[in-house]
């Protein structure tokens, strides 16, 4: 058999299905730890927004992969996040440890208010609901004095106890410890009683509400915790690019953060973290085979806009139509195949 | 008096446009149960098609207008062939994704075709004005509103007495029972698309006589949204009505509101968010619309 059979309700809700889980993801974190002594500063910085980018994946994942909730205004929950920590540390001078939290919960706050519709709402006019949240908030961001419209604000380092995240470097273990976070509390988050009740929701909420789950409870939840995952990305965003403007945060950033869930698979952890990977990796990509094609077709280089955005949506399409469980479907397609070789079952 | 019956009307002839685009929106959502966000963009590269003809190659606007209505109508019959006659059936999630992504790729391809450019068309009602006594309006803006309330009546007919029409219909009610009556479900699909990316090309062109061709003008999609959703997603008369308010609103806002200030917060072009902000109270209060049934569902 293909699939080991669970027998115990332990079982299934383990944190690491097996001890081979464990020894990769050890592994993983050595060779994550190993990183900075090998790569450049330029590959240390795709990293970094490799892994801003898994935070708020995770976020929406849990949201939309879990709990079934379609949310067009990812990218708006992130700018609230970003400029909450900007204004919290340039203008009242509180300190990051404190900043990081409240600007999780102040997207989380604002989150509540957005999903509260959610429970009269569903699929389509939630998307709508939520799309038009994002360009609310852009619009605010733009015209309130206090985060100075389109000029962008300036954002101060991050300081901890005295001392100063400056490089490249000590950005990349700050962030693979939040990531590490987000993906542990993600994962419990996922595998106990409110994850089985997000699934419940996204399966059939009617009936869920039947078996006794509380829609209005996990729903709001549901959206509570995924602004807070945005907010938390947001903030980091903002300290590491230490300039923001209202314009990074628009509906091109949400649909880069749709994009990653899909792409990876929704409503599984492993894929939001693979999908951020690549999607944030693909601009990089496209910059690199740009400057190598700029030589012989310089009219290109101008169209690199264009065809980020582009091959976003045909990553989203082709998705949909050939593999709807994403990476995730694919790899766990290959280990089944493997496992049963020679025989197809 | 005078100037509140001129942004009534100034309201009406962009509020027209939003009826156009919400028009397709709806007939595309009615007959394949498909929520089309790249209206927007489907209105956008009509637009565009329609100034490559008239300004670039120099066709009479007449024929110009109308190579953009058959390549929209082709335009919308190959997006359902290539993107939706695999997502039959599948969930409203994936749909909705597909035609983001859809969104997505169409101006990708716009830009790179087009360019991030600003053009205009030249068309005869271009700088033609009506006097009304002491009001003075465009010609290009009376003649979207008369088309917009032609369409509809067109519409409202061809739902209602036409085979065509009624067989739409039955699809968007139920497409397997459809399919067992001995509907071309297929066939529905495409006419649909079609029918709906051709209103989509005119609202565009008439965009484009309002303001210029550009590939941001694809953004007046999601207010079509708006207006759809006011007007209830099942109604046509929903849509137009939904357009209408939405165009008069955004008038009254751009006019009394913008450059208006409070506190540190500055108003400036309000009239972009006031149909999103409209959209989010219809929402919480009416979520089905003005005209809009609410659907019981079945465990």
């Amino acid at each position: 058999m293909a699939r080991k059979f669970k027998t115990s309700y332990q079982e299934d809700l383990a944190l690491f299905q097996n001890l081979w889980v464990k020894a990769w993801l050890a592994i993983l974190v050595a060779l994550l730890m190993l990183c900075p002594q090998v790569l450049s500063r330029y590959q240390l910085s795709i990293l970094n927004e490799m892994g801003i980018a898994a935070i708020g994946a995770l976020g929406l994942n849990l949201l939309t992969g879990y709990t079934g909730q379609i949310s067009l205004g990812h990218g708006a929950f992130v700018a609230i996040g970003a400029y909450t920590s900007a204004l919290l540390t340039g203008r009242l001078d509180v300190p990051f440890w404190v900043s990081l939290p409240l600007s999780g919960l102040m997207a989380a706050g604002l989150g509540m208010i957005v999903g509260i519709p959610s429970l009269r709402l569903k699929g389509l006019y939630l998307a709508l609901g939520t799309l038009a949240f994002g360009f609310i908030v852009e619009y605010i961001l733009f015209h309130w004095g206090l985060t100075q419209g389109d000029m962008g604000m300036a954002v101060k380092r991050i300081s901890l106890f005295h001392f100063t995240v400056r490089t490249e470097e000590q950005f990349f273990y700050l962030i693979v410890v939040f990531a590490v976070l987000a993906a542990i509390v993600a994962k419990n988050i996922a595998r106990s009683k409110i994850g089985r009740a997000f699934v419940a929701i996204r399966d059939r909420d009617i009936a869920a509400e039947a078996m006794g789950i509380s829609l209005a409870k996990y729903k709001v939840m549901a959206f509570a915790i995924s602004s807070f995952y945005a907010g938390i990305a947001g903030c980091l965003t903002a300290h590491y690019q230490k300039w923001i403007v209202p314009g990074s945060f628009d509906i091109a950033l949400s649909i880069a953060y749709i994009a990653m869930i899909i792409l990876g698979g929704l409503g599984s952890i492993l894929g939001s973290i693979l999908g951020a990977i690549l999607i944030t990796g693909i601009p990089h990509g496209i910059v690199y085979l740009s400057d190598f094609f700029k030589q012989h077709f310089p009219s290109l280089s101008g169209l690199i806009v264009d065809f980020k955005l582009g091959i976003f949506g045909l990553i989203i399409v082709l998705t949909l139509l050939f593999e709807p469980h994403g990476l995730f479907g694919i790899y766990r397609r290959v280990k089944v195949y493997w496992k049963t070789w020679p025989y197809k079952y | 008096m005078e100037k509140i019956f001129e942004i009534v009307l100034q309201g009406l002839s962009m509020g027209s446009i939003y009826a156009l685009l919400a028009l397709g929106f709806v007939l595309i959502f009615k007959s394949t149960g498909v929520i089309n966000f790249a209206q927007g963009e489907l209105s956008m590269v009509g637009a565009f098609i329609c100034y490559t003809f008239a300004t670039v190659l120099h066709f009479p606007y007449l024929l110009a207008f109308l190579m953009t209505l058959v390549l929209g109508a082709v335009l919308g019959a190959v997006v359902d062939v290539v993107f939706f006659r695999r997502m039959v059936g599948e969930h409203l999630f994936s749909t909705i994704m597909v035609t983001v992504g859809l969104a997505s790729i169409l101006t990708c391809i716009a830009g790179i075709l087009w360019g991030h450019d600003v053009y205009a068309i030249r068309s005869p009602f271009t700088d033609r004005t009506v006097r009304l006594g002491n009001i003075v309006l465009s010609q290009g803006g009376l003649y979207t509103i008369g088309v917009s309330i032609l369409l509809l009546g067109l519409f409202v007919f061809f739902f209602n007495r036409s085979l065509l029409g009624i067989a739409m219909r039955g699809t968007a009610e139920d497409s397997d029972t459809a399919g067992l009556m001995g509907i071309n479900v297929k066939k529905i699909h495409m006419a649909a698309w079609s029918i709906g990316a051709l209103v989509a090309a005119v609202a565009g062109v008439f965009l484009a006589e309002l303001s210029f061709v550009r590939l941001t003008m694809s953004h007046t999609g999601v207010k079509a949204m708006a207006a759809a959703i006011l007007g209830g997603m099942q109604s046509i008369g929903g849509a137009i009505i939904g357009g209408a308010i939405i165009g008069v609103v955004e008038s009254f806002a751009a006019n009394y509101l913008s450059g208006t200030e409070m506190g540190n917060f500055h108003f400036g072009d309000i009239k972009d968010v006031a149909a999103f902000a409209i959209m989010i109270v219809v929402l919480m209060i009416r979520p089905h619309g003005i005209f809009g049934k609410e659907k019981v569902e079945r465990l």
